[in-house]
């Protein structure tokens, strides 16, 4: 199907040669049909991806709400002064990352990866043998490793259960922010693509675009 | 840093920020280089595009992020504290109200990343006529185009 798509060498031209002039016109036209379809199939594309994000951000929207409601509980249980940037952290590490990755050439995805996250500590003996009775035996290697700061220690020891809720929503947000952000990118590809198609499509039927 | 990924940032109210802070986003360096910015009402669009975007002292933001903090930044470590400059930042939450606010940057800005998103705020519900993303793909489609 490759060389049906016709570069411009090979459309006709006012003076153009007779006998090969039916064959070029298939040419174009054949090729012609092939945009249109790929427009076709490009274009739902775009509106499914449009469909899908509208999707996405009421849910983002309504996290967020959640998000800010659950700080609004926090700020009654704790005090008013208590949640905001007077509590912030002199040095902060990210715990949560972003990773992009590129498909193809101006399309990117991204991922949230959470730093910092560690297999859950295994209980018990490690080998078969009998438990020694003497107390757990401490593993030195596992705790000496430094995780990120849990943001939720900025604002106390005991924090109240909706600041954890707070927490659980925003970073739920944060994942479908990633998401969003993979869709926009995507819609705009869609886009640059959709316009070069409608290009070449006006080149080769000037008339009818 | 290529290791561990890419950067969020936010710009925003302090509610959106210290939610996503919360999320474990933040990162504020030995050199005292947030990836957020809290908006006041005392935050003046510039500080706000100069974060964004372009060069500039923005002192402010620092200490809403570091109340403890007031050296002046040297200029020549101004430009990593512009979003859009740093290469180690993948995404840009900003607040639908404060975007509107700085329109024109975040319409000339059309890289793919860092990707820029629109969130609501607690007093202006999330206008999906004004996120720049929509209009740009409500501009797609013209009458010719379909026929």
């Amino acid at each position: 199907m490759k060389d049906l798509v016709c570069p411009l060498a090979v459309l006709p031209t006012a003076g153009g040669d007779k006998e090969g002039g039916g064959s070029e016109s298939d040419y174009v036209s054949m090729a012609a049909l092939d945009l249109r379809a790929e427009l076709d199939s490009l274009l739902l594309q775009l509106l499914g991806d449009l469909e899908e994000l509208e999707g996405k951000r009421a849910v983002l929207n309504a996290r967020v709400e959640e998000g800010w409601l659950s700080l609004a509980k926090a700020r009654y249980a704790m005090g008013t002064k208590s949640v905001g940037p007077l509590q912030y952290a002199s040095h902060m590490e990210p715990q949560v990352c972003l990773q992009a990755s590129e498909a193809q050439e101006g399309l990117r995805k991204f991922k949230v990866v959470r730093s910092g996250v560690h297999a859950p500590e295994e209980v018990g003996p490690r080998e078969a043998a009998l438990r020694r009775r003497k107390g757990p035996t401490k593993t030195p290697e596992l705790q000496s490793s430094e995780a990120p700061r849990d943001p939720l220690n900025w604002f106390g020891i005991l924090v109240p259960h909706s600041l954890r809720q707070a927490q659980a929503s925003f970073w739920d947000g944060l994942q479908l922010a990633a998401d969003i952000a993979s869709l926009q990118n995507r819609i705009d590809w869609g886009r640059s693509q959709l316009r070069g198609l409608q290009e070449k499509l006006k080149q080769l039927e000037p008339g009818a675009a | 840093m290529a290791g561990r990924g890419k950067l969020i940032a936010v710009i925003g109210d302090e509610d959106t920020v210290t939610g996503f802070l919360l999320g474990g986003i933040g990162e504020l360096n030995k050199n005292r280089h947030p990836n957020f910015l809290v908006v006041e009402k005392d935050t003046t669009i510039n500080e706000i595009e100069d974060t964004f975007r372009s060069l500039g002292s923005v002192p402010g933001s620092v200490a809403e992020a570091n109340p403890s903090q007031h050296d002046p930044p040297l200029w020549d470590e101004i430009d990593s504290w512009q979003f859009l400059n740093r290469d180690d930042i993948g995404i840009i939450l900003i607040n639908q109200y404060i975007a509107e606010m700085v329109r024109h940057a975040l319409d000339a800005h059309q890289h793919s990343i860092p990707a820029v998103l629109e969130i609501p705020s607690k007093e202006h519900p999330y206008d999906a006529a004004k996120d720049s993303i929509l209009r740009r793909a409500r501009g797609m489609f013209t009458a010719e185009d379909l026929r």
